[in-house]
């Protein structure tokens, strides 16, 4: 029999633990942003991105899209640890044990919380060995300077980085459609590197759908 | 703070109020005894009124893993604590912001569908056997948001309190 009294007592309710009413607090005295488990939160002012990238480009030219997709794999790998330390905090499961599903929901809402944009997983090509992530209204996408090619570099290192410690399995990101190109979403493929590198000379010539197709052949 | 109580507070230095956002005010104010009676009956028999749920839950639905069932009548508690607050701040927010997109995903996650369903059935028949008609009335639209039933549909289908 169901004992409401034990259930109440001893396991937490679980909650959106993301929701960003409760998981952003701010002192306006000290100045300080923090989480809910006070850590503290970097606001990245948009002249301060603008000048990321304009301070790249002038530095290391072609490097650029290199340096931030490797700044994007370290951020990546420190929030992929934040992440799980505060799952396992506030469910008080391994993240492991729980649904991708409900794992997954969780990443897309601490996204939206922290300011990226709207994050949505296609599983379209899951059988064929791709995961394609689409993200919208991307602050990285905006504040970038007008390239011919998709910018979020960043983005890439971090989700490449996020999903290799996921499934324990080296695996690459490449953009293939941009919002600062033009296009509705950003859309990144992930896949073991061998498999998805010829999308690398494709996406400037080619539409996602037809970069897809390609690397499905 | 609820809503249009910040937007009054907000606009405190531009202009007093009109006589209408007097009147809403005063129908707050005037409510709140009620709202803290209904609060305080669901804070003290939070337990009783869920184990009476639970225990015809488990009658009515034996065959579902008991894992599941816990689950859901974890989030039913979260749900009635979140419709408490609302119902007390006169402000749906949290109950929409926290519980209602959330829940709603987890639900077909875990496919407790028909088990959450069958809660809120049995929930919402014992709020109506401790709460009176009028208290019954503050606190139904919180859980006709959170049960993911729009008051105007809720109406339409009748039993759904009785």
């Amino acid at each position: 029999m169901i004992s409401v009294a034990d259930l109440i007592s001893h396991a937490p309710l679980p909650g959106n633990y993301f929701a960003p009413d409760v998981y952003v607090r701010g002192d306006l005295e000290m100045g300080l942003l923090e989480n809910r488990q006070s850590d503290r939160l970097l606001a990245l002012p948009e002249t301060l991105l603008q000048a990321i990238y304009a301070g790249l480009e002038e530095e290391t030219g072609q490097a650029a899209r290199l340096v931030l997709f490797n700044c994007g794999r370290w951020w990546g790998k420190s929030f992929y640890t934040r992440f799980w330390e505060q799952l396992s905090h506030h469910y008080e499961i391994s993240p492991g044990e729980m649904p991708m599903a409900e794992f997954l929901r969780c990443l897309q809402q601490c996204w939206t919380t922290h300011g990226w944009g709207k994050l949505g997983l296609d599983q379209n090509y899951q059988n064929r060995g791709f995961l394609l992530i689409k993200i919208w209204n991307s602050p990285f996408a905006r504040h970038a300077p007008q390239w011919e090619y998709p910018v979020c570099f960043l983005e890439a290192g971090i989700l490449s980085s996020f999903f290799s410690q996921l499934t324990g399995r080296e695996l690459h990101c490449i953009q293939i459609s941009c919002e600062s190109l033009g296009a509705d979403c950003n859309r990144f493929v992930l896949g073991l590197p061998k498999r998805i590198e010829p999308a690398e000379t494709m996406v400037t010539n080619f539409d996602h759908d037809a970069i897809m197709q390609q690397l499905c052949q | 703070m609820n809503s249009f109580l910040e937007s009054v507070f907000n606009d405190a230095e531009n202009r007093y109020l009109k006589p209408e956002e007097l009147r809403l005010l005063s129908q707050y104010v005037n409510s709140l005894p009620d709202r803290l009676q209904v609060y305080r009956t669901l804070r003290d028999r939070e337990i009783e009124i869920m184990q009476w749920v639970a225990d015809q839950l488990e009658a009515a639905m034996p065959q579902e893993k008991a894992e599941l069932l816990e689950r859901s009548i974890k989030n039913m508690v979260l749900m009635l604590r979140y419709c408490a607050m609302g119902m007390l701040m006169n402000d749906d927010r949290i109950v929409r912001d926290r519980y209602v997109a959330w829940f709603g995903e987890m639900s077909s996650v875990y496919g407790t569908e028909a088990i959450d369903a069958t809660l809120h059935q049995y929930l919402n028949q014992r709020l109506t056997q401790i709460l009176s008609s009028k208290e019954m009335n503050l606190l139904k639209p919180l859980l006709l948001l959170a049960q993911g039933r729009e008051p105007q549909t809720a109406a339409l289908s009748g039993n759904l309190f009785s």
